[in-house]
């Protein structure tokens, strides 16, 4: 049971650094150049089905200040071309009321009609909205940069990240399993998340395709006749309910958003995953 | 004993009745043939308390200085839009690309397995979600006492058919 490790073996690496020039310009492709066909009928490649399992946002984005201005300039252009309401034309009324019953100088008795004045009416609305208090948008979990929690970041896609332990290194990575004969490999994407949130969570796949892939080879020393290296395909889901149990898992998941990835995966992962993310 | 002579109708009797049948036809043949009246767009009639003329804003004169800003702000604007479309365009096609070159890995690793990651997925569509809003829900909200009134007028558009 060889587990995949990382081409972070300098040996390796240094050899892969030559084929990476003219090719890093092509978005997300890392074509290795195989040493030597695979001739057995089996192919010596291992196949691992990964889940880049997405926490769609709960909140719309803030604007820019650019977006606020044109914001502004398109509602004070609808309200120049606009009719006047009912509101505004009885604040009109009001007002020329008022007006007259100040330069009336003989003092005519009250009118007992508009007891409720619009500015009234506005106060009161003001008060009840005032009252009202809506959901935070920036949540405690992003004060404290807590990153296991799913209530982080409202406005971003978050995705899911695992550290595993490969070899004697501990790895950040997404959740993947290893494809058995007999299922597909969206099969096998299923199946990690059901292993991981011990059925817990609830995902939507987007399609049979895989989103993504990442391939490498396995160094030296671990290099066998049948397994020359792993490729992993990344099967997108979006999470619709359920979220990890508490314990026993800290320290194990996070989740992330795209900027975030850096702090996390390999500069080579995390290239391909990058490809295949949408920035919002 | 005393009886009416018995009242021959029998021959003129379904004739009559025919004759009836037949100009009931008629009118209804009629009524189709009139132009139907169709389901009104109630979008695209404007209310007559509307037409008012007391309704309508004096024209505002806007000072130089404004309509130079906002010539500026929409010029700015449009620039903006062009660049996030650009730069969605390019999202979408390295998706694409990121896509299309895992699937020619596993052509190349696992021909079968490429077959049945090219098929159509079933259950994927009809797929329906709630986009994101301006505020996260709350949890544990009471909302207030009441009940609706749904006052939208139903139209119902009768099919004649010729």
């Amino acid at each position: 049971m060889a587990a995949p490790v990382r081409l972070t073996v300098l040996g390796v690496a240094r050899g892969w650094r030559r084929f990476e020039g003219p090719w890093t310009r092509r978005l997300g492709s890392r074509s290795l150049a195989l040493a030597a066909a695979p001739s057995s009928s089996a192919s010596p490649w291992r196949l691992l089905g990964a889940l880049c399992l997405q926490r769609p946002p709960l909140v719309s984005k803030s604007l820019t200040p650019l977006q606020e201005e044109m914001k502004a300039l398109l509602q004070q252009i609808e309200v120049e071309r606009s009719l006047y309401s009912d509101h505004e034309l009885r604040a009109l009324d009001e007002a020329q009321q008022l007006a007259k019953k100040k330069s009336d100088l003989y003092g005519e008795e009250e009118d007992e009609r508009n007891i409720l004045l619009l500015q009234d009416l506005e106060d009161m609305w003001e008060q009840k909205f005032l009252q009202f208090k809506p959901g935070a948008r920036i949540t405690e979990a992003d004060v404290k940069n807590d990153r296991t929690s799913l209530h982080r970041k409202l406005d971003r896609n978050l995705i899911l990240l695992i550290k595993e332990k490969l070899g004697d290194q501990d790895v950040w990575m997404l959740p993947q399993a290893e494809w058995q004969p007999g299922e597909t490999l969206r099969r096998t994407a299923e199946r990690t998340l059901a292993t991981l949130s011990e059925n817990n969570m609830e995902a939507k796949f987007l399609g049979n395709a895989p989103c993504g892939h990442y391939k490498f080879k396995f160094p030296q020393a671990m290099r066998t006749e049948s397994s020359l290296g792993a490729k992993i395909f990344f099967f997108k889901a979006l999470l619709l309910t359920g979220d990890f149990f508490e314990a026993g898992k800290k320290g194990h998941h996070v989740w992330v958003s795209k900027e975030e990835l850096g702090d996390y995966l390999k500069p080579k992962y995390l290239a391909q995953v990058r490809s295949f993310l949408l920035d919002l | 004993m005393r009886a009416e002579p018995l009242q021959k109708k029998k021959k003129v009797d379904p004739k009559k009745d025919q004759a009836a049948k037949e100009r009931l036809k008629k009118r209804i043949r009629r009524l189709e043939k009139a132009s139907q009246e169709l389901v009104p767009i109630e979008d695209f009639i404007t209310p007559v308390k509307f037409l008012n003329k007391a309704r309508q804003r004096p024209p505002v004169e806007l000072p130089f200085e404004e309509n130079e800003r906002r010539a500026l702000l929409l010029k700015k604007w449009s620039l903006y839009k062009q660049c996030e479309h650009e730069m969605e365009r390019g999202a979408i096609a390295s998706l694409l690309e990121a896509q299309r070159e895992a699937l020619q890995e596993l052509k190349l690793t696992a021909p079968e397995l490429h077959a049945e990651a090219t098929k159509r997925d079933p259950s994927l569509f009809p797929f329906e979600r709630q986009g994101p809003d301006y505020t996260p829900p709350i949890t544990n909200y009471q909302p207030p006492e009441g009940r609706y009134h749904d006052i939208t007028k139903v139209y119902t558009q009768v099919e004649f058919k010729r």
